[in-house]
């Protein structure tokens, strides 16, 4: 498949602070990909450089195959980092108006308030906008060019359980009409429910990208007399034992695991395959649960 | 093009009408007191000055009055406050990562911010002139002053040519506002430096050695203001060369080559510090 963002050792220092160490990055396009780490993890930073806000220190990134920064690729690319801000004088109708009289392709201002339900609203100033409100007409200005890609940082934000219902539908919407999503996000269910792949990073460095159905885990149900084997049978799924007769392994295939406790000749009683939450791994990836319980 | 239309549909904000009113006024409050004071020397030995108010006051020639304020030191703080607000504003408010994502060339996005401020400039002269075309009349109908022995095209003439001029320090003006606002990346930052970028400028030609090389020099010397003391009339032409010697000024070339030089220098200096920065925030 064809890579739609890359990034290639990528580093970003701030006066002395790492913000990227090195981050290595593929995203296919065509898929919901869901960018998740701790605070200062670099999530934002990233997306910065991908944009051509910032410049890296060093290393490289892609955009449509084309090396950042790059404006002319800007007219493909929507994009919402952090929180959206506006004029405040401005209606949000004229505030995507002046957007797009800046940006170089046709807008469709009207199909973007529509999408994310401001129609109504959109001949009021922003001043009086409520911050979910803002937070939709961020959305709208990074659809309005009907991009190919969408770079959305922490855009769930201030939105309502309803309108994040919204939000998950539309981006669904999207990616069935092609869109690749970048979706950075502390919301680790949402980036459950609607992301294809997930990538986490931690101090700047991608510690793993996977596919989100994968994550995935199977119990193996022994006699208490036999788990001691069968931890050391299933060695290379990282398995621990788990209770008296539990074993838990990091694998995501039970017939795989059940071969290999038969060719040690240990038979499981029972063997599950378990789909523990994303913010299970994620904190076990990036040790929060440790720092958490040393707190 | 359309850039520019975006950043001038953005300067459409009240704190624009608050300053556009406030030059207007300020304008209108110099005439009344010029027409007032000019009242009282009608007949007297300084009769013919009574006259040159009138004649600075009529709806033609008022343009000239209206260039030389805005090319002076209530022009210089009118565009700081506008740069302020309508550059430095684009951090301040974080809205200046909306605007490059939107449109990555950096230095066009520049350029429209530098030619919607100097327009907003020549608006303020216009506004100004306007201001002044409407109530000079009045004023010299209402304190009795001479009519002015001054033809038509003289007073057009005379107005064109001073708000002609008027548009290269306006120009500059507006690149020391850009120039304030890519280092300081806030709008009261931007204002004050700014502000202080041109006051530092009128206390450096003070200085007898210097007075030749500065800025402030150029200015009056392109605009023709006159020097010293010879530019406290009645109707005063401008707020600037009131503070400059009489002395070893530079020609009006002179002037315009070494105006044109501060508007590259700061255009580039924007240009450079703004194309290397990171847009964060």
């Amino acid at each position: 498949m064809t890579a739609i963002i890359e990034c290639q050792a990528l580093t970003k220092r701030y006066r002395g602070v790492t913000a990227l160490a090195g981050l290595d990055l593929r995203v296919e396009a065509g898929t919901v990909f869901g960018f998740l780490g701790p605070n200062g993890a670099g999530k934002t930073t990233t997306l910065r450089i991908l944009l051509g806000l910032v410049t890296p220190t060093s290393g490289q990134a892609w955009l449509n195959g084309r090396r950042v920064p790059d404006p002319a690729g800007l007219a493909n690319v929507g994009a919402m980092i952090e929180e959206p801000a506006f004029y405040p004088w401005l209606t949000g109708r004229a505030n995507l108006a002046v957007l797009a009289r800046s940006g170089a392709a046709g807008a469709g201002i009207g199909h973007a308030l529509a999408r994310t339900g401001l129609t109504d609203v959109a001949g009021r100033k922003v001043k009086g906008y409520s911050q979910g409100m803002r937070q939709r007409l961020g959305l709208a200005a990074a659809l309005m060019r009907r991009p190919s890609l969408l770079l959305l940082d922490e855009p769930a934000n201030g939105l309502d359980p309803a309108g994040i219902r919204e939000f998950r539908t539309l981006l669904r919407s999207l990616a069935g009409d092609g869109t690749t999503v970048f979706l950075s996000s502390h919301l680790l269910a949402e980036v459950e429910q609607v992301c294809d792949e997930v990538a986490v990073i931690q101090s700047g460095r991608l510690i793993t990208q996977w596919p989100a159905r994968a994550i995935a885990r199977v119990r193996v149900m022994v006699e208490p007399d036999e788990q001691e084997a069968a931890v050391a049978a299933l060695t290379r799924w990282a398995a621990r034992a788990d209770g008296a007769d539990s074993v838990l392994t990091e694998a995501a295939d039970g017939r795989a695991v059940n071969q290999a406790l038969g060719e040690a000749g240990i038979w499981a009683r029972q063997i599950m395959l378990e789909r523990p939450a994303l913010e299970e791994a994620f904190l076990a990836l990036t040790g929060e649960n440790d720092a958490a319980a040393q707190r | 093009m359309r850039l520019l239309s975006a950043e001038l549909r953005k300067l459409a904000r009240p704190l624009t009408w608050g300053v556009a009113g406030a030059a207007a006024l300020f304008c209108v409050l110099l005439a009344v007191g010029a027409a007032h004071n000019a009242e009282g020397i009608v007949g007297g030995p300084d009769g013919q000055m009574a006259t040159q108010v009138a004649g600075q006051l009529s709806p033609l020639a008022a343009g000239a009055e209206a260039a030389g304020l805005m090319a002076s030191l209530p022009g210089a703080l009118a565009l700081a406050l506008l740069a302020g607000a309508h550059i430095g504003g684009e951090w301040s408010g974080r809205t200046m990562k909306n605007v490059l994502i939107q449109h990555g060339r950096r230095w066009q996005v520049l350029a429209a911010k530098l030619t919607s401020l100097w327009l907003a400039g020549a608006a303020l002269i216009a506004i100004c002139w306007a201001a002044l075309a409407i109530a000079g009349p009045v004023l010299v109908h209402l304190d009795h002053l001479p009519a002015a022995h001054q033809t038509a095209a003289h007073a057009l003439g005379l107005a064109a040519s001073q708000a002609a001029r008027a548009l290269l320090v306006l120009a500059v003006f507006a690149a020391i506002g850009l120039l304030a606002a890519v280092l300081t990346r806030g709008t009261i930052g931007t204002t004050a430096a700014a502000a202080g970028a041109v006051i530092c400028m009128l206390v450096l030609a003070v200085l007898p050695t210097l007075a030749r090389w500065t800025p402030a020099t150029w200015v009056q010397a392109w605009m023709g203001f006159p020097a010293g003391q010879a530019s406290d009339t009645t109707l005063p032409t401008n707020f600037w060369s009131r503070f400059l010697s009489a002395t070893g000024q530079p020609d009006h070339l002179a002037g315009f080559l070494g105006l044109a030089g501060v508007l590259a220098a700061c255009a580039l200096a924007a240009l450079t510090v703004f194309g290397r920065s990171d847009v964060s925030g």
